[in-house]
């Protein structure tokens, strides 16, 4: 469905990404897992036209949209949930939502935004407070609701599981694996937190220093005893 | 890497060097100027143009040098203006017994007392250039001491809110010398004693090369400066501030010093084009002259480059002078409507700044990007430390 | 019957609340302190000016003409420079002098224009008093009455179309994080434009404003927008409605000082009023060298007010 090819990639002059290739098969979830600074945000941001490409192409549904301006990369379908910030904070629940939907009509947006209430039950208590005012949990839960407003073909989600505690993390990363057998999005995942983000992955890529060290099953990548050990953080069992 | 540090050729060609290239356009102008035009016009041109560097170098080194939105300038152009008119022609006035209090700036009084102190200067060549050096003095201290003043906020405040702060003390300044009469005469101007009287007969060759040569002191000055460690320093605050300080540099001290450095010669700048002028009017220091013009010749020629700024301050000075000087031959069809086409000055000011920032925006001469230690002194240390030929310059 | 300063210091203030109000606007949308206000607020001015003196009647009719041509001359403005340098993430220095050089390039306009009202319909564009065009209401002059409640009827518009519309939500959504709604399929480059519309228009229209209590010249702008600054910096610089606040204070209190100090130390005081703006956003700025976005922003975001997060400026 997209796929990335030999993509240098960076912000100005400073260069992040080196030679990166990588495809996102539909109807998956592809996880990219790497060190702290592999460049993982900014090959999302790249996708996104979000950064600046020095060369190399990012094929999404078979037209090239390297350079493309964020908005219209939303409007073909990819919706992008960033690491920090997903949410508006000084807007309601309900105008996050409306927001999302930006570019559906106002008979869609309220389907739509029924239709993420329900599958984020917690959300229905707060749909007139402050975004700002949630907790980390149901701030994420908003934001990948959001995501899912723009009526996504590919999701590109960015470390969801940062700075929550390791239960809400545990749900967080549960729900993107609804996300893929319940609603058939495909999904691509950036994540730090390895294993988990690993066990409910199809394919996976390691991404250091820019430059992909790996790339097969997902449960290959957490199998693999030594790449685990010196990437990912995961001992030995 | 990518082409973000692309060496350097050493054996450019002068002839492809923009800076060689707009000096002598330059020259040939001016030579232009004067077959067609006489000299009057040509010196007029470059006691503007040396004023004018003056102030804009000056302005360079607290802006291009190190980083601080200096839109105060006139501030320190008017402590320059405002002591070379306060006080010079006081003391004189003291010492020959002559009214020197409030009074002195009275316009009933002053244009009697200054020709008398004029006629002493004129007495005595020695006198005359004691009297310029003492103004230049005063300014300069005074200049420091405004420098000082606003290094107060412009520890504290982001650039943007200190460009603004600046900006409007600098009008503040003005609105005083307009409405404090025992300053420089409010609304009327204050007359300055002529320490050129004693050359009566080509005063104003002398002015211009007088001026001229202060300003190209100022330039060596400031070339040398920027270039020693302390410039160093000042581009290691202006890069990075915070890394500037992790070096053990003491950023607000650095800062006050460009700050009163850059304003005491803006001051002299300001107190050369008084004693030139021969009076001191405060309404005549707007922002608009002494802040925005300096800042469209330093962007034009070029932020932190002290060469590109003495060209872009020639090119400009000249553009304007043309436009004043063949306003109706050359813009006759809007003199049909009734329009003055000396409002074209603004138009091409306000032009150069935004043809600049839109498409040059390291101006005509860019500032050379040095690294911290030469190349060669790198090798070198390089060498005798046995780390051989792997380091590059 | 209201005492003369307050008449004309509503005005004023009025005016100035709309200026501040928009360099706000446009600081917390695109990042730019605009000095091309300066002009806008002129051509306000001398379009109210040309109307009333051409075709008769109260200036009030042609203020909505008049934040039309704000709205345009900010259009031009927006397509012409800061949607290329926003493009390029040009730093704040670089913004503020691209304006700089579009204000030169306007008041230069300006100057000729009063030089062609001044030799073809042989009028006096350089040192106008807009209030003999004033009507009475109430015993008190009309202004004083009228603009202040239009400024209060503007307002009240800006807010509605801020809070209550799709677009005005996606404005806000914009200025808290350009990012997300970029990603969210929002078109920054409509936002950034209705802010130079809604921007330029309130310049225009407060300068139109002012005109009414002081002497309009083609300078009016230039030497008001130190004040304009003050007011926007005394509000915050975060808040739409901290800057319109603040402008209004900053002018109500420039009146109320100068006619109290006059009234104590004599009328040499006149000559020093731009010392209080000035001193008030001195003292602002040293309690709180950021602005008063530190202090304000928790207040102010309680009052649903447009708050900029994230990256910094």
């Amino acid at each position: 469905m997209l796929s990335v090819r030999n993509l240098n990639a960076g912000y100005g002059k400073l260069q992040v990404l080196f030679d990166v290739s990588l495809e996102v098969p539909a109807k998956g979830i592809t996880v990219v897992v790497g060190p702290n600074g592999a460049g993982k945000t900014t090959l999302l941001n790249s996708i996104m036209g979000n950064a600046t490409v020095f060369s190399g192409d990012v094929v999404f549904e078979g037209a090239n949209i390297q350079g493309i301006l964020p908005y219209r990369a939303a409007r073909m379908g990819i919706s992008y949930v960033p690491q920090m910030g997903n949410v508006f904070a000084d807007l309601t629940v309900m105008e996050n939502l409306h927001m999302a939907g930006y570019m559906l009509s106002s008979g869609e947006v309220k389907d739509k935004a029924a239709q993420v209430t329900d599958m984020f039950p917690v959300l229905k208590k707060f749909l007139h407070r402050k975004a700002g005012t949630l907790s980390g949990g149901e701030r994420r839960m908003l934001a990948i609701g959001m995501g899912l407003m723009r009526k996504p073909k590919l999701m590109l989600l960015d470390e969801l599981s940062t700075d929550l505690a390791p239960i809400i993390a545990k749900r967080v990363i549960a729900e993107v694996a609804r996300l893929r057998d319940e609603l058939g999005i495909t999904i691509l995942l950036v994540e730090q937190m390895a294993k988990r983000a690993l066990e409910i992955g199809d394919t996976a890529y390691l991404l250091v220093s820019g430059d992909i060290r790996y790339e097969g099953k997902a449960a290959d990548l957490l199998n693999d005893p030594e790449l685990a050990r010196l990437y990912l953080g995961i001992k030995e069992a | 890497m990518s082409g973000a540090d692309r060496p350097v050729s050493r054996d450019e060609s002068i002839w492809q060097r923009n800076d060689v290239i707009i000096g002598l356009a330059m020259v040939a102008v001016l030579t232009v100027i004067m077959l067609f035009r006489g000299l009057p016009l040509v010196l007029t041109i470059l006691i503007d143009a040396a004023v004018f560097t003056i102030v804009t170098l000056s302005l360079n080194l607290e802006v291009g040098h190190t980083g601080i939105s200096q839109f105060g300038r006139v501030l320190a152009v008017i402590a320059g203006a405002f002591v070379v008119g306060a006080v010079p022609g006081r003391l004189l006035a003291f010492f020959k017994g002559l009214p020197y209090g409030a009074s002195y700036a009275d316009d009933a009084v002053n244009y009697k007392v200054v020709p008398e102190l004029s006629d002493l200067l004129a007495s005595s060549l020695p006198l005359s250039i004691g009297f310029l050096l003492f103004c230049f003095l005063l300014a300069a201290v005074a200049g420091a001491a405004v420098g000082w003043l606003t290094s107060r906020p412009a520890i504290r405040l982001k650039e943007a809110y200190l460009g603004i702060s600046l900006l409007a003390f600098g009008d503040f300044f003005m609105w005083i010398g307009h409405n404090w009469e025992p300053l420089v005469g409010g609304t009327t101007a204050v007359f300055v004693p002529d320490p050129f009287r004693v050359v009566w007969g080509s005063r104003f060759e002398v002015v211009v090369i007088v001026a001229i040569i202060v300003a190209l002191l100022v330039y060596l000055y400031l070339e040398r400066l920027t270039k020693s460690p302390f410039g160093r320093t000042l581009h290691m605050v202006r890069d990075c501030d915070l890394a500037a300080a992790v070096c053990g540099k003491d950023i607000v001290k650095i800062r006050t010093q460009s700050l009163m450095i850059g304003s005491a010669l803006a001051a002299i700048g300001g107190a050369l084009y008084v004693i030139y002028a021969g009076t001191t009017t405060a309404i005549g220091f707007t922002r608009l002259t002494w802040t925005f013009w300096p800042w469209a010749y330093m962007m034009l020629g070029g932020i932190g480059s002290n060469r590109g700024v003495v060209l872009g301050v020639l090119m400009l000075t000249v553009a304007r002078t043309l436009i004043i000087t063949y306003r109706s031959s050359l813009f006759g069809f809007l003199m049909a409507w009734g329009i003055d086409p000396m409002w074209l000055e603004y138009t091409l000011m306000g032009l150069v700044i935004i043809l600049v920032v839109l498409f040059m925006p390291h101006g005509l001469v860019p500032a050379k990007v040095e690294s911290i230690l030469p190349a060669d002194k790198v090798r070198r240390a390089a060498r005798e430390h046995g780390f051989g030929e792997t380091v590059g310059g | 019957m209201m005492p003369a300063w307050l008449a004309s210091g509503l005005v004023y203030a009025s005016g100035l609340s709309l200026t501040a109000g928009g360099i706000t606007l446009l600081y917390i949308t695109t990042r730019t302190f605009n000095f091309a206000h300066a002009s806008m607020a002129t051509w306000g001015f001398y379009v109210v000016y040309t109307g009333t003196v051409l075709y008769g009647g109260t200036p009030y009719r042609w203020l909505p003409l008049a934040f039309l041509f704000g709205a345009l001359l900010g259009v031009i403005c927006y397509l012409a420079l800061n949607r290329l340098l926003l493009y390029r993430q040009a730093n704040t220095i670089t913004l503020m002098m691209s304006t700089l050089g579009y204000d030169l390039v306007l008041l230069s306009f300006i100057q000729m224009y009063c030089d062609y009202l001044t030799y073809s319909l042989k009028l006096f564009p350089r040192r106008v008093t807009m209030s003999v065009f004033d009507i009475e209401l109430f015993g008190t002059s009309g202004a004083s009455i009228i603009l202040p409640l239009t400024a209060v009827a503007v307002l009240t518009l800006l807010h509605l179309f801020i809070t209550r519309t799709k677009f005005g939500t996606a404005m806000r959504a914009t200025i808290e994080n350009s990012l997300l709604a970029g990603a969210s399929g929002i078109n920054s480059d409509w936002v950034y434009m209705m802010s130079w519309i809604i921007g330029g228009g309130m310049a225009s229209l407060g300068g139109a404003f002012m005109a009414m209590a002081m002497t309009g010249t083609p300078v009016l702008g230039m030497t008001t927008i130190p004040f304009m600054f003050a007011g926007a910096i005394l509000g915050g610089l975060h808040s739409l409605y901290g800057g319109i606040l603040g402008g209004f204070v900053v002018g109500l209190a420039e009146y109320a000082g100068v006619y109290f100090l006059a009234a104590q130390a004599g009328s040499w005081v006149l000559g020093y009023r731009m010392a209080i703006p000035l001193l008030i956003m001195a003292i602002t700025l040293i309690a709180f060298p950021q602005g008063l976005a530190g202090a304000w922003a928790p207040m102010v975001s309680r009052l649903r007010g447009l708050r900029r997060r994230g990256v910094g400026a």
